[in-house]
């Protein structure tokens, strides 16, 4: 128990936001030192090689993620892995309410627990999507000059379709961080306990649930079949 | 109309002695290694009755060049039939490397290595288009492979007038090779080296009807303007729907706040609490 401010509650801890951020930067710079070669007024960045230079260096940090995950916090790598592969009546239901849930409205969603249905989609495509793009890119820069110019421009259209979904991804990602003012869960760890409530309330209350144990197990059978945010559980 | 410039190779004048190769590295002040030609032996048959001759690879210089399209810096670019190189845009990607159908361009020390038709020596800008350029060609700057060639195989000029005088080579030349012929005329929007075949281009290693690769036209004509386009539209639109969103989200709020002040029986959220996430 961790004692801070109130109405907060802890959502990640320091490594995972450690990690989350290495994979931020690594991949934006990724991103923007590959865009040199892609973008015609970005190519001064190519010339004399620094683009690549830069793109190659970024490659550690970013090929490392998951080995990181894994060697930092072996138990949440793979709870992470398998929920994000693990779908439920739940989730469906989620994703019937998706599009009142891009407008900002949380009103009718299916309690989510931990990583809610969007999240799993984002997750799960994340790590398909980074297999295909570490592949890609090595097997351009190990294999140039020698793929021949079918194998060169299909690999390189793997590679430019793998940045094309993790940038959509990304920028999903970071709209509904903003919309649901969520940023504080990767900055202090800590999301207040209203978003909890929004939008993983079957987390939230699991979470709840110690603290909840002198107070009846009414606390549990209270939950509103409808799960409407605004019944907030016995404290 | 600018000049289109090409070079000429007639096979059967050719005596395989490699002055062109060296003539070339040492004119372009090559670093030891490189080379813009190679020239190799065919021999097909056994003695008595075996016939030679002799294949060049180097750069075609072609109309619609694959490397061209390619390159993503603009190092490679035609300039009046000519595929120069501006060597200080070059990010040594190599690209070019793998969509060439005939094998030229290399990486060397850093950067692309291939022929410029002399009108730059290496680590020098090719200026393009550059009235100087185009005064030294007018001038009748010719090729240190053409100037070396003892046996008059090689050319450099105007398209044109080489190809009139290829065909009238092939024609003469009919008699004794009956598959003679000129390659170069139509292949990647015509070729900037005409050469005069003595038989098959296959027998000289080379594709009858070198293309660009579709997948490099899919590449380059529709997944990179589809990527950039997509991503761009992604953004925009999750940007103009994020006001929509953003108001939606804050009358929700502004509703849980009323109803939980309507509902006084309901306790409040719990007040000095934390709450420890799990993570497992």
């Amino acid at each position: 128990m961790t004692s801070t401010a109130s109405g907060q509650v802890r959502r990640y801890l320091p490594a995972q936001r450690l990690i989350h951020w290495v994979g931020v930067g690594s991949f934006l710079i990724l991103l923007f030192s590959g865009l040199a070669l892609l973008f015609p007024p970005l190519a001064f960045l190519a010339a004399g090689g620094l683009s690549r230079l830069i793109h190659r260096l970024a490659v550690a940090p970013f090929i490392l993620l998951p080995v990181l995950y894994a060697v930092l916090l072996p138990h949440q790598a793979k709870e992470l892995l398998l929920e994000s592969f693990t779908y439920t009546r739940d989730d469906l239901a989620w994703f019937k309410h998706m599009p009142a849930y891009v407008l900002g409205r949380t009103k009718g969603l299916p309690p989510q627990g931990r990583i809610n249905a969007g999240q799993k989609i984002h997750h799960a495509s994340t790590f398909l999507m980074f297999v295909t793009v570490a592949a890609s890119g090595f097997v351009l820069w190990f294999g140039v000059g020698r793929l021949g110019p079918d194998g060169h421009a299909l690999t390189a259209m793997i590679h430019d379709l793998s940045v094309l979904g993790l940038s959509v991804l990304m920028i999903g990602h970071v709209y509904f961080t903003f919309l649901y003012d969520a940023l504080s869960g990767m900055v202090t760890g800590f999301v207040t306990e209203q978003y909890a409530r929004m939008e993983h309330l079957k987390w939230f209350e699991a979470l709840a649930a110690p603290v909840a144990v002198a107070a009846a197990p009414a606390s549990t059978t209270e939950t509103p079949a409808e799960a409407g945010p605004a019944e907030p559980p016995q404290p | 109309m600018a000049t289109r410039y090409a070079f000429s190779l007639d096979l059967d004048r050719c005596i395989g002695c490699q002055a062109c190769v060296v003539a070339c590295q040492a004119g372009n002040e090559l670093p030891a290694g490189d080379r813009f030609i190679v020239v190799s032996d065919i021999v097909r048959g056994q003695a008595p009755d075996f016939w030679g001759s002799f294949a060049h690879q180097r750069c075609f210089h072609c109309g619609e060049a694959p490397c061209v399209a390619v390159c993503p810096t603009g190092t490679l670019s035609k300039w009046n039939g000519l595929t120069v190189v501006e060597p200080e845009k070059c990010s040594a990607c190599g690209y070019c490397t793998d969509a060439c159908p005939f094998d030229v361009p290399h990486i060397i020390q850093n950067g692309v290595s291939k022929c410029t038709a002399c009108l730059g020596l290496r680590g020098q800008v090719v200026p393009v288009p550059d009235t100087q350029v185009a005064q030294t060609l007018k001038d009748g700057h010719i090729p240190w492979c053409v100037q070396t060639c003892p046996s008059q195989a090689l050319r450099f000029g105007d398209r044109e007038t080489l190809l009139t005088e290829a065909k009238g080579r092939v024609a003469a030349l009919q008699a004794r090779y009956p598959k003679a012929q000129v390659y170069g005329e139509t292949q990647l929007g015509g070729l900037g080296l005409l050469m005069v075949l003595l038989d098959e281009p296959s027998v000289y290693g080379l594709p009858v009807d070198p293309k660009p690769p579709l997948a490099q036209t899919l590449w380059q004509e529709a997944v990179q303007p589809v990527s950039l386009g997509l991503s761009a539209l992604a953004a925009g639109l999750m940007g103009a729907m994020f006001f929509v969103a953003r108001r939606q989200h804050a009358l929700e709020k502004a509703e849980l706040h009323a109803a939980a002040a309507d509902a006084p029986a309901a306790a409040p959220p719990s007040a000095a609490e934390t709450v420890e996430g799990k993570h497992d």
